[in-house]
This record gives structure tokens, sequence and C-alpha cells, in this order.
């Protein structure tokens, strides 16, 4: 598998002098469901948000999907923004647009033809299974609903890379199921799927490739890991 | 840019105004404007009126007695060609006698205890430029022929030196306006956009480029200048219809303007002035939040 993402020595620490992430060296492959976990602090955001270009390092370079994120223009990285689309734990989506129009935006910035847009929003409410609620506000949704709209948004300009931080942290245990069944199905299309969680049993359920940070350090790599204590009692997902 | 993505800018921008622009910006705007638009109202009449005092600065030049036809024709034709000469027109004794006796009303009978018609012939002599009233009649008053020149000395100098303070004056005190109204105007669009950084942010991770972001706003500034502007300037050209017909009433001898045409060329001004700040201040405020 190619190499997708790819970590060089990097380091990222706040103006505050709060660490974020401490000579990180790692790749991610194309096709991979990766979990990072770790301890609030540990630098898991970190990780996602350097990938997005939210912030730079400190040190080090990172590539992704052929772009050296860190010498990367400004004017670039709204495109590298739409490779790498990232799902979030307080949904961020726009209050005043409803559930169709949240995620029509994410085609709108690319430009994308009207019609091609009806069709792919249509498609992909279809698939996190809220077609009917494409005319509500996020006001009007539940937590669950609303994180499935932003899935929705994440996955319909076809990303390279989905990232999730904490998807699921808001939601109780049947919904956030409901949303890494969504992921897994995401993941089999073919894109990169990397999150971030604390979720003991669902990272136990999966048991996919899990990277722990701890104090901003990679303390642990596993092709098919586990996450602490409850590693050996995790529930299995079906598919 | 794809017609359809500008038709998008429009619709979202013309929305989010709808939506985001409360009563109390739009009535800053409206107020700040209307201040604005009434102090070049002033101005403007004060300009008006002083153009119009200024056209009836005339001079009278008195001719000696017992001047001949070729005489006085001579004297003419001297003051046609004094530099800066505009008008020149003759008044004889009689008529200058029939304009005195219109001036003095009640009065006029004070004219018969003086008997003979003791005023002398004489040229009412118009100046190209205000300015130099004194300078020409200094030079026809040594015309050989003319006895002595009149043109309200010293009240004329007075008037002038007014005007020109009350002009001054006026462009100080509208330049600090147009300051005020441009940081109101700004503050308020600055307020709407700061309520909105999240939503920035947020377009800003899905991968909107820094002028799809700015775009909507401008759209909305313009909308919100527009609206506010056509508030102000149709409450102005209301409130100035009414203060003409009181003035009018009140002290006719006021020459306001009273042609709608300054008075809506200004409203038009004010529109643009509007739709400019909008416009100026949504695009400088979004941009302090596109850093993300």
């Amino acid at each position: 598998m190619m190499t997708l993402i790819r970590l060089y020595s990097v380091s990222k620490v706040y103006p505050n002098g709060a660490v974020g992430l401490l000579n990180a060296d790692t790749y991610i492959r194309q096709g991979e469901f990766v979990f990072l976990v770790g301890p609030s602090g540990a630098g898991k955001t970190t990780f996602m948000n350097l990938l997005m270009r939210q912030v730079l390092p400190t040190q080090g370079q990172v590539i992704v999907d052929g772009r050296n994120v860190v010498r990367m223009r400004p004017s670039e990285v709204p495109y590298l923004r739409r490779a790498v689309r990232m799902i979030f734990q307080d949904y961020k989506l726009l209050p005043n647009k409803t559930a169709y129009e949240n995620v029509a935006f994410a085609l709108r910035v690319t430009e994308a033809n009207p019609r091609q847009i009806r069709a792919r929003v249509t498609e992909a409410l279809e698939l996190v299974g809220i077609a009917d609620k494409a005319r509500a506000y996020p006001g009007e949704l539940s937590g669950g609903e609303q994180q499935r709209v932003s899935v929705a948004r994440a996955i319909v300009g076809d990303p390279t890379i989905l990232l999730a931080d904490e998807p699921t942290g808001n939601l109780d245990l049947d919904t956030s199921w409901g949303i890494m069944e969504l992921l897994l199905r995401i993941n089999k299309r073919g894109t990169t799927v990397i999150m971030a969680t604390h979720n003991r049993s669902i990272v136990n359920g999966m048991m996919r490739r899990v990277i722990e940070l701890d104090c901003g350090k990679i303390v642990r790599d596993d092709e098919r890991g586990a996450y602490g204590r409850e590693a050996d009692h995790g529930m299995v997902l079906p598919g | 840019m794809r017609l359809t993505t500008v038709w998008y800018f429009l619709a979202e921008g013309w929305r989010s105004a709808r939506r985001n622009v409360s009563l109390i910006s739009l009535g800053t705007i409206a107020a700040s404007l209307f201040v604005l638009g009434a102090l070049a109202l002033i101005l403007m009449n004060l300009d008006h009126i002083s153009q119009s005092l200024q056209a009836r600065i005339e001079i009278r030049a008195f001719l000696e007695d017992g001047l001949s036809p070729e005489g006085v024709a001579a004297v003419r034709e001297q003051i046609r060609g004094t530099d800066g000469v505009a008008q020149v027109a003759f008044v004889s004794k009689d008529e200058g006698l029939r304009r005195l006796r219109g001036q003095l009303g009640e009065r006029a009978g004070l004219l018969d205890v003086v008997g003979d018609n003791p005023l002398p012939d004489a040229f009412d002599v118009r100046v190209e430029d205000p300015e130099r009233t004194s300078e020409v009649a200094a030079r026809i008053s040594r015309i050989p022929g003319v006895l002595g020149v009149n043109y309200g000395q010293g009240f004329t100098e007075k008037l002038l030196a007014t005007m020109r303070l009350v002009g001054v004056a006026g462009a100080a005190v509208a330049a600090l306006f147009v300051a005020a109204v441009v940081f109101i105007v700004g503050n308020t669009v600055r307020l709407t956009v700061i309520s909105r950084a999240r939503e920035i942010e947020v377009m800003k991770l899905v991968g909107a480029t820094d002028w799809f972001i700015r775009w909507p706003f401008l759209v909305e500034g313009m909308v919100v200048g527009l609206v506010g502007a056509a508030i102000s300037g149709l409450l102005l050209f209301a409130c100035y219809k009414v203060g003409v017909r009181y003035v009018a009433a009140l002290a006719p001898f006021i020459p306001v303007i009273t042609a709608p045409e300054p008075v809506a060329a200004l409203c038009v001004a004010l529109l643009l002035m509007g739709v400019l700040m909008g416009i100026v201040a949504g695009g400088v405020f979004v941009k302090r939040y596109l850093r993300v």
C-alpha cells in the first residue's frame, strides 16, 4: 500500500509552552483505518490539526498526499482541506444552514456544478441515514443526527483522508456504534480514516491499527491493537 | 468564476443580511448617514445663500452733473473697459429716484420735502468676481466724469469674509462627520462579522478559499449600506421638503434651495457612500478572521 501521510520528527510546542507533539515519526498508508488514542492533552488533536494545517509544526516536516504541509503557500491550504476532511467532536455545522445546505457547502466551495451537488449531497445524506432530515437546521437535530450531517459533509467530496476527532465523544453508545459503522463503510470505499478517541470499547471492538500518544510522544504503534484494560472484553462489530 | 457561484454569493449575501443584520445596526447606519446628509444640506444652503448674496453685490458709479450724452457714453465705455467688469447698466436720475421711493416705502414722503430730484445719473456695475469688488470700484472712481462710487463699503468685505469662514468651517465639520460615519458604519459591520467568526472558521475548515468566504460578506455589506442609506435618504428628502416650506413661511427672504435636483443628488451620493462603506467595511473586517 502507498504511504499517504508521513511525519518526519515533528514537534509542536505552543506559544504558551504546552507540548502538542514531540519528535513524532510515523507514516500512514492509503486505505488504512487508524485509531489515535491517549489521555486528554496527549497530542491527538495536534496530530490531526497538523494534517489539516490548522497549526504548523515548530520542527519537522509533514507530508500529506504528496504535499508538504509546512512549505505550502496559504493559497494552497483550501485544496489540502478538500482532500483531507475532518469530523469534529462539536460537529462544527453552520447553524444558519439546513442539513442539506451544510453538506452542499463542502461541494459549493469547490465550485462543482449544481446538478452534481444535488446528486452527491442526496447520496451522502442517504448513506448516513438522515435523508429525511435534509431540511432541518442543526438546532433541530439530535447530537447523533448532527454528527451524521457532519460525516456526510466530510465524505461528500470523496476525500482521500478522513480525520475524525472524538466523533463519538458526545454521543451515547448505540449512536456511537452507528457512527463507527459509517466510518468503516467509508473506509471500505478506499478513504483513509484516522480517528482520535478515548473510547476503549470502540477501539477494542474494531481491532485496527492503534497509535498511542502520551505527552506528545508516540508510545505505541500496533497493527491490530487494543486500548487499555478493556482489551480483553471488547465488542466485535459486524462487517 | 461560474455564474452559479456568482448567483450563490448574491443569494447568500442577501439571505445573510436579512438574517444577521439587526434593526439596531441598520438604524445606526441610517441615523449617521441622515445626520451627515443634514449637515451637507445645511452647507449646500449656506453656499446657495452666499452665492445669491454675492450675485447681488454691485457697484453704483454716480456721474457728475451736467455731462453731455457723449460724455455719459464715454464714461460707459471706460467702465466697460475696466478689468473685472461684467455688466454695466445706466440708471437715470429719475429711475434712481423711483427706485429710492420703492425702497423707502411709507417714508417716501421725505423725498417731497427735498423738492427737486437730488440724485445724479449713475451706472450699476456688476463685477465678474465679487471678491474683487473694492478693487474694481477704486478703479472706476478714478474715471473722469465719475463723481463717486458706492458698493456697500465695509459690509461687502465683511460678508465675503464671513462666507469664506463658513465655507472652511463647514468643510472641516463635514470631513469630521464623514470620518465619524465611516467609523460608526465600520464598527457596525465589524460586530456582525465578529459574531460570525465561528462560521468563518468552519468555512475555512471545509476548504473554502478566502474569496469564497469574503464575497457573501461584501454583498451583505452592500445590502446593509444600501438599505441604511435608502432609509436615511428618503427621510432626509421628506424632512427637507417640510423644512423648506417652514422657512419659506417664516423667513421668505432667505434664499434656500427649493429645486429637488440638488437634494436628490445628495441622496444618491449618500446611497453610493453607504454601499461603498458597507463593501469596504465587510471586506476589511472579514480579512481579520480569515487566518484559520
